[in-house]
């Protein structure tokens, strides 16, 4: 009785302060990785922007202090504190624009197509595993299984290829790459078709890439479920087995799934590095691919720290929506 | 005592051996794997090495672009090597980077894990933030990130996926040893007056090894799809080509565009069947090492 | 006389499993008259699960049944799966053993205890299951405001009796209870006990009560039957059976009174030596007899059947 005057929500909302606080700290952690990683791993900041040119020693020394790099490592990490705070991230080596202002004109079209993406193979894999688990060992089941697994082990972008090749360049379906044509001027609808064109067969790419996991894991937590008595007392009650399935069951075993797809979601983000580069989608991906190319190191460092606060906020965001969706979180 | 140990390991050993045997998908993935390996090892058998050398290749007079019809079993590239070749030779590079990648992450993410499970405490608290932090660091990216700065080469190569992929396998095994550690031999092992050395030698590492057997096996294909992966975006060995790196040079030189599916096509699919074949391998032997998970497989 | 709520003849259960078959009823016939009350008693793994289990057709798929079952009148096995799912509850319900994983941990127990009443349509409108469920609650002692509990804010009693209240949504004829008290404390198990049998004065319930605890059941139930290996082996009126048991097994299980609570009584209930025969392999002629003080050589070799042994009083053993 006295578990249930307590107030539920204080349970939760001190276990969420406590996760808003880890990321807090995971954040901070990056920061100085990062730091680490591209300050003082890579010594010569200067010499790899030049990559063995001929350069004049005063440009040299010129350029160190512009970058600020005869100070020493505090002053040169509290610089970069606060640079990385105001959004400032340096100049790209290729672009000479500032390495911010790449990235942003970048992240719509990553968003766009990260998001269909991993909402379609999120929504679709997690119905195939439910699916599977509930018929388990039926022809269903092992069909569902093993397309899965062949695709969760097949390299992303060499789907690309093939899906490229075969309806795009063979059937000449679809565009080979890009965001609209090239030249086009449409506008409205036209263009949001031209878009829709374009982004199919990246999208289908990563859907089909990602569906493998979502379904492998919700067919294995719904199979935990499946032994649990309270299914039996649902049946009992004399539902069909379809809202036995729906209503007890798969709230049930989507928990570790929802976890699952949050985390994801900030992967993913990063995850489409390849499969952008085979379709030269311009977004943050095929601006990581060029970036190595260089190595455009500045572009590099900013993409790497946007990546990874992604992963952390999509991390916390899982921690919430578990804390909302179970009851029982306010006891974990 | 010591021969009586190496009986109930050889008894172990045996039961493991035939309960791999009776798993169909176990039995599968490793007769494709052995066809694999012999394929990596033989090598030199196979494949003339020489024909990775564009110059080699133009000498002896072959086509450019030839499809399989045309020149050999897999056809040639914009220059004039034989697919075949690199299929043969790739496959080496490949499986040798994954294994000893593997090796690698492994090897950390096995000590970190029973060192953090065994000694608990503070060291405990701090590996495992350690662990957590490197768990949200998006690995793909910092695999990117150190591969251009420490440079292309196949040992890069092995380190980076080392350093980047172990936190699993290290919070995977902490909570193994942690129920090793609660189960009543230990205290009673401890009692007598054993070392921890000993204790970790002779009771730990028995009981976890099934565990770390199983997650390397798992682990492979992540390490050959990431090689695969970084090679695709040019941080490969340019030295020693994998086949990520075949299908770098398909993508980059227009073979999708020319529709020339040979050079793309055999690279993908050995990686797939490689990579399927570790899965099936490893979800046995995982079967095997935790029997409650064969109701949910 | 109205026909009995139940009736049940030669009912034979065998769980299919990797090792072969498991034959865990073996052919049980009973009667239960509308308002009668039935406790079955048992060592652990007699049984009895699956025979509650049957009585709804809640087996596992592959399980391979025969005999008959007439719930209410009406053939359970010849029913279609809507006519299945209609008896369920509304004519039969059931209170599963082991009551802390039998609720829904991620809804309330009040709308656990509204979704029979809505899916069977014994009320209007959830406004009308919700007055209903809160009198069901006041009826097994819960307060109301433990209707938006979750199932893990409430103790393992609270939870015994929303499961209780559960089955008595709709109104059902027959109410199975296995076990109801094994997983609860002393104090907890006699509340529980009380109201039930409280629950069974008022109304004119059918109940079957399940437990490996003779002596709970002369408090609960009018008749009893004790089961062994798959097989009622002794069956009649409460007190008869338990003061005048005349099965070599029923006076073990009756001398060793165990206490309720006491783990260690479910186990080996009468201080019996050595353990119940596992299903898949029986020992030939009285499945008792390696067990059993007054085994004879005859026992070896036939099965006894049920044979009369005293006013509606009916065990198996030679002896009789
Ligand atoms: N799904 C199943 N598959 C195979 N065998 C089963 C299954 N369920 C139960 N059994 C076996 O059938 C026999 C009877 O089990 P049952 O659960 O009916 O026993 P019980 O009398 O209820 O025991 P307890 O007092 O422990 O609850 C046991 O030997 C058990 O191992
Ligand atoms: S038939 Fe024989 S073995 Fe069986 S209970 Fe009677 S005396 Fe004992
Ligand atoms: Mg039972």
């Amino acid at each position: 009785m006295l578990a249930s005057e307590q107030p539920e929500s204080r349970g939760r909302s001190h276990f969420i302060l406590k996760k808003v606080l880890g990321s807090l700290l995971t954040l901070v952690f990056v920061l100085v990785f990062n730091f680490v990683l591209f300050r003082i791993v890579q010594s010569d900041p200067i010499g790899s922007l030049f990559r063995g040119r001929n350069v004049p020693a005063a440009k040299i020394a010129e350029l160190r202090t512009a970058f600020g790099l005869d100070e020493s490592l505090w002053v040169q990490f509290w610089a970069y504190v606060r640079q990385t705070f105001q959004l400032n991230f340096g100049i790209s080596y290729q672009s000479r624009q500032p390495v911010w202002n790449e990235i942003v004109s970048a992240i719509p079209a990553t968003v766009a197509l990260v998001g269909i993406s991993a909402v379609l193979s999120a929504v679709i894999g997690t119905i195939g595993g439910v699916i599977a688990a509930w018929r388990r060992n039926t022809w269903k089941d092992h069909a569902i299984t093993s397309g899965t697994m062949v695709f969760y082990s097949m390299p992303d972008f060499w789907l690309g290829m093939i899906l490229l090749v075969g309806f795009a360049v063979v059937l000449g379906w679809f565009p080979v790459g890009g965001m609209t044509d090239a030249g086009s001027t449409a506008t409205g609808l036209a263009l949001l078709l031209d878009r829709l064109h374009h982004i199919f067969l990246p999208a289908l790419t990563l859907t089909l890439a990602y569906l493998g996991e979502y379904a492998l894991v919700t067919r294995s937590s719904l199979l935990d479920v499946m032994g649990e008595d309270y299914l039996t007392v649902a049946k009992a009650k004399g539902l069909r087995d379809v809202v036995v399935r729906n209503r007890h069951a798969v709230p049930n075993a989507l928990l570790p799934v929802v976890t699952l797809t949050a985390i994801n979601f900030g992967f993913v983000l990063s995850g489409a590095i390849a499969v952008e580069a085979v379709f030269s989608w311009p977004g943050l991906g095929k601006a990581t691919a060029d970036a190595i190319r260089g190595p455009d190191l500045p572009m590099l460092q900013g993409l790497f720290l946007l990546f990874s606060a992604a992963v952390i906020f999509f991390n916390l965001l899982a921690d919430v929506a578990y804390a909302w969706l179970d009851p029982r979180v306010e006891r974990a | 005592m010591t021969s009586l140990a190496m009986q109930r390991r050889r008894a172990t050993a045996g039961r493991v051996l035939g309960q791999f045997r009776s798993s169909k998908q176990g039995v599968i993935g490793f007769s494709v794997l052995l066809v694999f390996v012999v394929i990596a090892l033989a090598a030199p058998l196979l494949a003339d090495v020489r024909e990775l050398n564009p110059v080699y290749a133009r000498a002896s007079g072959n086509p450019q672009w030839a499809s399989p019809g045309e020149f050999g079993a897999l056809g040639t590239d914009h220059l004039r090597r034989s697919v075949w070749v690199q299929f043969v030779w790739g496959s080496r590079v490949s499986l040798f980077v994954g294994l000893a990648a593997t090796i690698l992450t492994i090897s950390i993410g096995s000590v970190v894990g029973i060192v953090s499970g065994f000694v608990g405490g503070r060291p405990d608290a701090f590996l495992m933030r350690i662990t957590e932090w490197f768990l949200v660091i998006p690995f793909l990216p910092l695999a990117i990130v150190l591969a251009s700065i420490l440079g292309r080469n196949v040992w890069n190569i092995i380190l980076v996926i080392g350093v980047t992929s172990w936190p699993s396998t290290a919070r995977l095994l902490r909570a193994q040893v942690l129920t090793v550690k609660q189960r009543l031999f230990v205290d009673r092992a401890r009692s007598l007056g054993a070392g921890n050395g000993h204790l970790v030698a002779r009771h730990i590492l028995p009981n976890v090894s099934g565990l770390i057997l199983a997650n390397a096996t798992l682990a492979v294909p992540i390490s050959i799809l990431t090689e695969t992966t970084l090679s695709f975006l040019g941080l490969g060995d340019p030295s020693s080509p994998s086949w990520g790196k075949t299908l770098e040079e398909a993508f980059v030189n227009g073979a999708m565009v020319r529709n020339a599916w040979w050079y793309f096509l055999p690279a993908g699919l050995g990686i797939l069947i490689v990579v399927l074949a570790f899965t099936l391998i490893g979800r046995t032997l995982e079967e095997i090492a935790d029997p409650r998970l064969g109701r949910s497989r | 006389m109205n026909r009995p709520v139940l009736s049940v003849k030669d009912l034979a259960i065998t769980y299919h499993s990797a090792s072969g078959p498991v034959p865990a009823v073996r052919g049980v016939t009973f009667d239960l008259a509308a308002g009668d009350s039935l406790g079955l008693a048992g060592e652990s793994g007699c049984g009895k699960s699956t025979l509650a289990n049957a009585l709804l057709r809640l087996l596992p798929d592959g399980t391979i049944t025969s005999g008959q079952v007439m719930i209410d009148g009406r053939d359970l096995f010849a029913l279609s799966p809507g006519g299945l799912r209609a008896v369920r509850w509304t004519t039969g319900a059931i209170v599963f053993q082991g009551a802390l994983h039998a609720l829904n941990p991620v809804q309330t127990a009040g709308k656990q205890v509204r979704e029979p009443m809505l899916i069977h349509q014994t009320v209007g409108s959830e406004d009308e299951a919700r007055v209903r469920s809160r009198q069901l609650f006041e009826r097994v002692g819960l307060p109301a405001n433990q209707l938006d509990a979750y199932p893990h804010q409430l103790s393992g009693g609270q939870r015994q009796r929303v499961l209780i209240a559960m089955a008595l949504a709709c109104d059902p004829r027959l109410l199975i209870a296995d076990e109801p008290t094994t997983a609860l404390d002393l104090m907890v198990q006699a509340q529980v006990l009380a109201l039930i049998a409280e629950l069974r004065r008022e109304s004119s319930l059918s109940l079957i009560f399940i437990t490996h605890d003779l002596s709970v059941l002369t408090y609960v139930a009018d008749r009893l039957a004790i089961m062994y290996a798959g097989k009622i082996v002794e069956s009649g009126p409460s007190l008869s059976v338990f003061e005048n048991a005349t099965h070599p097994y029923t006076r073990a299980l009756a001398a060793a009174f165990p206490t309720i609570g006491d783990q260690t009584s479910r186990l080996a209930p009468s201080g019996l030596a050595g353990d119940p025969p596992t299903p898949g392999a029986l020992p030939a002629g009285c499945p008792f007899h390696p067990r059993c003080p007054l085994a004879e050589d005859r026992c070896q070799t036939a099965e006894p059947v049920l044979r009369k042994a005293g006013q509606a009083h009916r065990a198996a053993c030679v002896l009789v």
